[in-house]
């Protein structure tokens, strides 16, 4: 390692006296296994081994980058004068002058952890956990599918910047999930656990995929879509709408993280995935939610993806309130996107790997438990609709205008759960929907959703994030 | 970019490595710049040169994939040893008959410009500072991104199959703000001489200044006639290729072409195709199993003909193999690069001359087709240019709206076509876009506004 950091440094320290103003260089190598089953078939098992080195370049006010997948020294040479001439050229069509917030450069390391190491298990193991659990949910016709899926992540990075810094970071992420597809006649249900896309993914080995306890939940998944082909349309009209878990993160994903995003706010995003309706102006007097609705940015929560020692600018990761008793109180930020607000990074600048630009995204975005048992939300609610597990998502390009459709709902009646439903859609306006939080699950309805598809940029980075979100409820939503 | 042949020879070290019954590979090889602009500022400005192996191993009709971005001999045995460690596991795949044998031969297509891929970035950058000038003297800033690129895929296989093409592409995107009014343009090409940032600029421009002095107002939500520019269908297009036309939509039964091949599912004026041999419309020779491209009809006017499938799913389903493998072990098992929706005999103008009452659409923002898509029931929101039309003119710049759709109606809703196409480029899809006219659509389900 010691002559990797010899040759790192002399790059950086060349690209100073070049003329650069500041430089930084990350180095990753990243391994994906995806074990997946389908009717009783391999369906995908696959690895993928992707390296690459990505330099950073700040010459004047313009802002160059270069990536190699090739981690040469040669590479690292050509990649280096590619991002000063590239930076170089950004300053002629600068209009705008970058400024850095400050950093105390620092050497450091840190590692996710893990119990059972997941390139350990045999593969064999993984497919017959899988088969083992989808197999009996094909035991009626009508589920046409019955898909079972596993996958192992992990990232080594090193990050160098002109100011100091060193450090190496090591993420190990495991993830699993299963679905049944019911069909009958033109109907089309699909039920999964332990949640859509995967299942549920956090920074841990094989123990998480043992406690996901995938084969004594099939059956129930599969009598649950069966159900759904049979089950009534829920109705359109205003309701009282209790949020499970796991949409509710989603929610919280789609209508508080990505507008926190400050980039987007000051438009930077905005020709792709679009901008913001949080101003800078509305910071600390804005009404985002309900007293209820705290939300938090917390890079530093054990075993969740959306953790990590440093971000990719070398700051620390943090813990900090973005809504707070329902006021906006702050951005995700950057070093160069902070000084507008007079603020310093607050470590949220992350790349997909070395060979995309680190942009802000999202840490773990956490609503904050409340106090109120699930069943007290329940049992408060005459007439209401509980939904849960997301089936589709939009939202507008400032980010208010949204509407959620999910796998499955039940009908509130007078405090109880009454019939099943299916095709729940909801909708509303993002700061009138929080306001109307009036109960918010308390720690034992909380779980921290890894989400490792969220995209963002251009080319499109896929950042793994998560969401601790409880069970709420939301007064007079829209459903359609 | 890898040149052919150390494309090949790299691809030939592949097969060498990989035991099994039958094995084929792929090479990506890529160098592009992207340079992304906001309020007239160039913020982001990128280069990458990569270069992706994908290995795949058959044993026994099971299949083991493995890829890596390193080719060292030892790395490429290590993968080889990965994915047949894979393809030993597991049942044999259904109906699987081995990989391709007879692939056809290919069309000579103009897929590589010189000048797209000799582009100076600093030219670039100097095009950008001359159009945010020009956009600063008219009081209007510009957002968007400017993509060059040259490519190259090869492919082979066990059998004896090889492919090779170089390709190179230019895809723009700009917005023009203006006070509170947004407009778009965009264009995609082989060739970055086709693809003029300051036209686009002015068409952005055009649309953001329309209707000056007008604050954006709200309409209530019920059907409209609307027309649908080509980056609006773009997008409905790129949801349907996952949930309507690909081979895995057709087996799981989501896709609303099951059971209904041969059929007349929307309109009779709607004949969408795949189709990478136009030559005015990023053309490529073949897919990642080495297939030759040919035009593919999806729905002939109105009818469902076929889903696009790879090797896997043509034997699954017993359809013909139609050369739609877009990675080697998707789980799509089929995506359309180039869909092409036939044009009509009008204009744009005389499609909004002929509207008594209805919403012009530029484009469209976050699409999700998951809601129901056995009649691919889709919801989204209007972006960057939504108008009244009032009596044939255009009256109202409205507000940005929700929209809630099935898709399956409103191809059978279609009341007018446009002769120009527009080629558009998407995030997603490295080789093609979607080709289309501006559209005419009855009775289309507004069900909301953007509103703080």
């Amino acid at each position: 390692m010691s002559r990797t950091r010899d040759l790192l440094e002399a790059t950086l320290a060349r690209l100073l006296r070049e003329g650069a103003r500041y430089a930084d260089i990350r180095s990753t190598v990243t391994e994906h296994q995806i074990v997946k089953v389908r009717n009783g078939a391999i369906e995908t098992l696959a690895s993928t081994r992707d390296k690459g080195i990505g330099i950073r370049v700040l010459s004047g006010n313009g802002w160059g980058f270069a990536a190699e997948s090739e981690d040469s020294e040669q590479a690292l040479h050509r990649s280096a004068l590619r991002a000063l001439e590239i930076a170089r050229a950004s300053h002629v069509a600068s209009t705008d002058s970058v400024m850095l917030s400050p950093i105390d450069p620092c050497v450091s390391s840190w590692s996710s952890s893990y119990r059972i190491d997941p390139w350990s298990v045999p593969i064999q193991k993984k497919i017959d956990l899988l088969l083992e659990t989808t197999e009996p949910m094909r035991s009626d016709e009508r589920i046409h599918q019955a898909t079972g899926e596993i996958s192992s992540y992990r990232q080594e990075k090193v990050f160098a910047s002109s100011e100091g810094s060193w450090i190496e970071q090591s993420t190990t992420e495991m993830g699993g999930g299963i679905e049944a597809i019911a069909i009958s006649g033109g109907e089309y249900q699909r039920r999964t656990y332990p949640n859509p896309f995967g299942g549920d993914f956090q920074a841990r080995g094989w123990e998480l995929i043992e406690e996901l306890a995938l084969p004594e939940n099939g059956l129930r998944i599969r009598d649950e879509a069966l159900a759904l082909l049979d089950a009534p349309k829920a109705p359109a009209g205003t309701f009282d709408l209790i949020v499970g878990s796991s949409q509710l993160a989603l929610q919280v994903h789609e209508s508080c993280g990505h507008p926190v995003e400050l980039d987007r706010a000051l438009g930077l995003e905005i020709s792709l995935a679009g901008g913001s309706f949080l101003q800078p102006p509305m910071l600390g007097n804005f009404r985002y939610g309900s007293d209820l609705v705290t939300i938090v940015a917390d890079a530093t929560i054990p075993a969740s993806i959306g953790s990590f020692g440093f971000d990719d600018e070398g700051v620390p990761a943090q813990r900090f309130p973005l809504i707070e008793g329902g006021i906006f109180v702050d951005y995700l930020t950057g070093r160069d996107t902070a000084p507008v607000l007079g603020r310093r990074s607050n470590g949220t600048v992350r790349g997909e790997s070395a060979m995309r630009i680190p942009i802000i995204r999202m840490t773990n975005i956490n609503l904050e438990p409340g106090t109120t048992s699930v069943d007290e939300i329940i049992a408060g609610t005459r007439r209401g609709i509980l939904v849960d597990t997301n089936k589709s998502w939009s939202i507008d390009d400032l980010r208010l205008n949204f509407q959620f459709g999910c796998e499955i709902a039940w009908e509130i009646e007078n405090g109880r759960i009454g019939r099943m439903l299916k095709n729940p859609i909801y909708t509303g306006m993002t700061p009138s929907f929080w306001r109307s939080c009036d109960a918010v699950g308390d720690r034992a309805s909380w779980h921290v959703w890894g989400l490792p598809n969220c995209g963002k940029g251009d080319p499109m980075q896929t950042m793994r994030v998560a969401h601790g979100a409880p069970v709420a409820r939301f007064r007079n939503v829209e459903m359609a | 970019m890898k040149s052919r042949d150390e494309s090949l020879e790299i691809i030939e070290r592949a097969l060498a490595a990989a035991a099994g019954d039958e094995a084929d590979a792929v090479l990506c090889s890529v160098d592009r710049n992207i340079s992304r602009f906001a309020n007239s500022n160039l913020h982001q400005n990128m280069s990458e040169i990569s270069a992706e192996l994908t290995l795949r191993v058959v044993a026994d009709s099971r299949i083991g994939v493995a890829s890596t971005t390193g080719f060292e001999p030892e790395e490429i045995r290590r993968i080889a040893k990965l994915a047949l460690d894979a393809a030993r596991r597991g049942k044999p795949l259904p109906h699987f008959r081995g990989l391709v044998r007879e692939a056809g031969s290919l069309a000579d297509l103009p897929t590589f410009d010189e000048e797209t891929a000799s582009l100076p970035i600093l030219r670039k950058a100097e095009s950008l500072r001359a159009v945010f000038d020009e956009g600063a003297r008219r009081d209007v800033h510009f957002a968007g991104s400017w993509s060059t690129a040259s490519a190259s895929i090869t492919t082979g296989n066990s059998h004896g199959l090889r492919r090779h093409a170089p390709l190179t592409f230019a895809d723009a995107v700009v917005i023009a703000g203006a006070g509170n009014g947004s407009g778009f343009a965009t264009r995609i090409d082989r060739r970055a001489s086709r693809v003029d940032l300051f036209t686009l600029a002015a068409e952005a421009t055009e649309k953001a200044t329309m209707l000056p002095g007008q604050t954006a107002v709200e309409i209530e939500p019920g059907a409209y006639d609307v027309i649908l520019e080509p980056a609006a269908l773009a997008e409905i297009f790129e949801w349907m290729n996952m949930i309507t036309f690909s081979g895995q939509s057709y087996e799981d039964g989501s896709s609303f072409f099951v059971d209904h091949l041969g059929q007349r599912v929307v309109g009779e004026n709607v004949s969408l195709a795949d189709n990478p041999l136009d030559e005015d419309f990023m053309p490529f020779p073949f897919d990642m199993e080495g297939v030759a491209k040919r035009q593919v009809l999806l729905i002939e006017e109105g009818v469902a003909r076929t889903p696009v499938v790879d090797k896997v799913m043509s034997d699954r389903l017993g359809l013909p193999l139609t050369g739609h493998a877009a990675a080697l072990g998707s789980e799509d098992h089929g995506t359309a690069l180039h869909l092409s929706l036939a044009g009509g005999e009008t204009t744009r103008e005389e499609l909004i001359a002929g509207t008594e009452r209805g919403i012009w659409v530029t484009r469209f923002h976050y699409l999700n087709g998951l809601l129901e898509p056995k009649t691919a029931l889709m919801t989204g929101m209007t972006r960057d240019g939504t108008f009244l039309i009032e009596n044939g003119r255009v009256t109202r710049r409205l507000v940005n709206l929700r929209w809630t759709q099935p898709m399956i109606e409103a191809f059978s809703n279609i009341t007018g076509l446009s002769r120009e196409r527009r080629g558009i480029g998407s995030w997603w899809n490295p080789i093609g876009g979607a080709i289309a006219p501006t559209v005419r659509i009855r009775d289309w389900k507004i069900t909301g506004v953007q509103k703080s």
